[in-house]
């Protein structure tokens, strides 16, 4: 029996932890530096898992340069499953999953197993130096032979037999894919349909590419995931601000993944449109929206400490509360690699403050989960973990007062 | 009619620059190894738009992570910790800046950063700096007791920097205006907008020695292309997938140049010459440009090197075909 938690302030992990090096590393073919190795045979022994059969791949692969077979990408992927699993537990996070340990990043992972897109030659600089590579829609987007199991079955799996806590999984959101996608296929479509108004070309090209990838592309691992006995499933939708004219679309895409499936659902969102050259800015965009979102969506989880002005930014959810509540995911851990680059680490008295503070706003605390501000993928894994620790102990203090 | 095209924005990195650049994040190269890649892409692209018979030259700014990148360096501007989306095809993070009082009249911050011993020095190359409306809308300018005294000094500041640029070789200075058709578009414009953005360029609309373009892009120009054909700036460039060509053609432009964003910046769905040829001509036809101009929207960074390579060579075939059909 897993452990559900009753007490207030429930903690839980976004998504993404980073990869662990020596695994890495180890996947690529690539030599395994002394460091990545302490650190794997160090972080198994803390969390108790064991490394022995890691190591002893790492040690074959290293001796024969090559990289591993599919049962040794097995053994690799599942041993940094399963640490990850442990490192949240151990830290006293209640929701967890497996850091997305099996997926190369989130945009990624899902259009590889997706016929219909092509991969654009160079990759796209999105923050800064980071970059991601693009993909083209250039047909309509169908599921590959295999691809749920590449995807979610595989990974679900793992994790919903080896967690001790109980599990929340991350899936990417429809209308994410489209923003982050090159949309020419139905950008094509639509301008024949509309070809004097460039809005409603814009405007239907994302809706239809959106719609598709919710019914072909994101339904069927929520339906695969819940047939395997998920029953909290998050759908991460950081972009869901940036264009503000696009809001019913996000909700449409939404309600198309959720309709009549028998789990509860939350959403990610972060980095709102702070300043959206409209009266409204921030979270306050999402609404009168959301209200319309199917009723199995009852959770947002929101970054709210890189901006820190949780009174600003919680005030329209409490506003709406008489409408319709949603739980909420108060990010309470900036994860900036700003912060990250200058070791910058928040103290659990701030972290109690920022609960504290969100649940004042709301006027109901029941409604308070604790949360990063999103994924943690970016920074190092010592952080992660010093970063989970700041968090459930912050979340400990506020449930004293 | 004169007829001429050009490139508006900054320009996808090529995959090589990807690869320095991360070796060099994961502390496995070097920061000259970087700088040498830009440099090299930079020449590549120079030569591209040079091959091209593009009219402006502009650099594709590999250097440059966002429109505001050299205000930094500036004193009196500074990044901010937070992060927040802008605008559509910012798919991740931009910081905002704050602009402290008062700002001074500086030269150099924007040369600072410019390649400009690859550019053209007879006139031919274009820089590309933000617009003083766009700054004091996007970023915070605490400093100022008043928007208007904000954008006043902001647009003193890239007055002298766009006057220095011109004595070192450039020939045109665009400037870049997302927010007030994004405004517009959204419906939150309001007079006082409108009234910021001309004071603003009262002041660095016209730049003697250099042509000057008000490039708007990210919403609709439509309502209020008969205020924008007002301004003091030589050229207005529109996004035409954001603003219908049925409002543009509405509108006189006599006494205007006119730089039209058929391009789409943003979408790798190849445009047909023979079709923008059409649009074109009835553009000069019932607008009345002094000059001409064929654009893509704004920068093609988000579609990427190759796909960016593709539309400077639709701008080639299209020239050639215009001019195939309206001999000079």
């Amino acid at each position: 029996m897993k452990k559900t938690p009753s007490r207030l302030f429930p903690t839980y992990e976004v998504g993404s932890l980073p990869k662990l090096p020596a695994r890495t590393s180890a996947l690529e073919g690539r030599e395994v530096a002394d460091d990545e190795m302490q650190q794997l045979k160090r972080l198994g022994l803390k969390y108790g898992v064991d490394s022995a059969g890691a190591e002893e791949v790492i040690a074959r692969l290293q001796k024969e340069k090559r990289k591993p077979a599919s049962e040794e990408r097995k053994q690799l992927l599942d041993f940094n499953a399963l640490l990850n699993l442990r490192i949240q537990e151990k830290s006293g996070i209640d929701f967890v999953y497996d850091g997305e340990a099996r997926r190369s990043e989130m945009y990624r992972h899902v259009v590889q197993q997706v016929e219909g897109f092509e991969d654009l030659p160079e990759m796209i600089r999105s923050q800064e130096e980071q970059s991601y590579r693009k993909s083209v829609c250039v047909a309509e987007p169908k599921l590959k032979l295999g691809a749920l199991s590449v995807l979610v079955e595989e990974e679900f799996a793992f994790a919903e037999n080896n967690a001790l806590h109980k599990v929340k999984v991350p899936l990417n959101d429809p209308y994410m894919i489209a923003v982050m996608s090159d949309n020419r296929h139905y950008t094509r479509i639509a301008r024949k349909q509309f070809p004097e108004d460039v809005w409603k070309q814009e405007y239907q090209a994302k809706r239809e590419f959106t719609l598709a990838l919710a019914k072909d592309i994101i339904r069927p691992q929520v339906e695969a995931v819940v047939a395997l006995g998920a029953s909290w499933i998050q759908l991460d939708l950081p972009c869901a601000t940036v264009n503000v004219e696009h809001l019913p679309i996000v909700v449409e895409g939404v309600n198309a993944v959720v309709e009549g499936i028998p789990a509860s659902f939350s959403l990610h969102f972060c980095y709102p449109r702070r300043n959206s050259l409209t009266k409204k800015n921030g979270y306050e965009l999402l609404y009168p929206h959301v209200l319309h979102l199917d009723q199995r969506v009852r959770h947002f989880s929101l970054e709210l400490a890189n901006a820190d002005d949780y009174e600003s930014d919680l005030a329209v959810f409490a506003q709406y509360n008489t409408e319709r509540k949603f739980d909420l995911g108060i990010g309470v851990i900036d994860i900036t690699l700003g912060r990250h680059r200058e070791g910058l680490y928040e103290k659990p008295q701030l972290v109690r403050e920022r609960i504290l503070r969100a649940a004042e706003v709301l006027k109901d605390p029941s409604l308070v989960y604790v949360a990063p501000d999103c994924g943690l993928r970016q920074l190092k894994l010592d952080r992660c973990i010093r970063l989970y620790e700041i968090m459930v102990e912050g979340a400990e203090l506020a449930r004293r007062g | 009619m004169f007829f001429g095209t050009y490139l508006t924005g900054a320009f996808g990195p090529s995959q090589e620059l990807y690869k320095v650049r991360n070796l060099e994040k994961r502390g496995k190269g070097s920061l000259e190894e970087v700088q040498q890649q830009i440099r090299k892409d930079t020449k590549a692209v120079i030569r591209e738009q040079e091959r091209a018979g593009l009219d402006f030259i502009i650099d594709p700014a590999f250097w440059q992570y966002d429109l505001f990148q050299s205000l930094e360096n500036i004193p009196q501007i500074v990044r901010t910790r937070k992060h927040e989306n802008w605008f559509d095809n910012n798919l991740f993070y931009r910081w905002r800046l704050s602009v402290d009082a008062p700002l001074p009249a500086a030269t150099g911050w924007f040369e600072k950063d410019l390649p400009l011993d690859l550019l053209p020095k007879d006139g031919r190359f274009m820089v590309i700096l933000p617009c003083p409306y766009s700054i004091i809308t996007l970023c915070n300018v605490s400093g100022y007791q008043d928007k208007k005294s904000a954008v006043q000094d902001l647009a003193k500041l890239i007055r002298a920097e766009a006057l220095h640029l011109v004595s070192l070789g450039a020939g045109r200075i665009q400037y870049d205006e997302p927010a007030i058709v994004q405004k517009q578009s959204l419906g939150s414009l309001e007079r006082e907008d409108l009234k910021l953005l001309e004071a603003a360029l009262d002041i660095c609309g016209t730049i003697p020695g250099a042509s000057t373009s008000l490039h708007t892009y990210f919403g609709n120009a439509g309502p209020i292309l008969p205020f924008l054909d007002d301004l003091p700036v030589d050229c207005l460039g529109i996004d035409c997938r954001k603003t219908n060509l049925s409002s543009v053609l509405q509108q006189d432009f006599s006494g205007k140049q006119l730089a039209l964003g058929l391009i789409d910046a943003r979408n790798t769905d190849p445009e047909e010459p023979e079709e923008l040829v059409v649009q074109l001509q009835k553009v000069a036809e019932q607008c009345h440009p002094t000059k001409l101009w064929l654009t893509p929207t704004t920068g093609t960074e988000t579609i990427g090197y190759t796909p960016g390579l593709k539309k400077i060579e639709i701008l080639k075939e299209t020239k050639r075909l215009f001019y195939e059909k309206n001999p000079k």
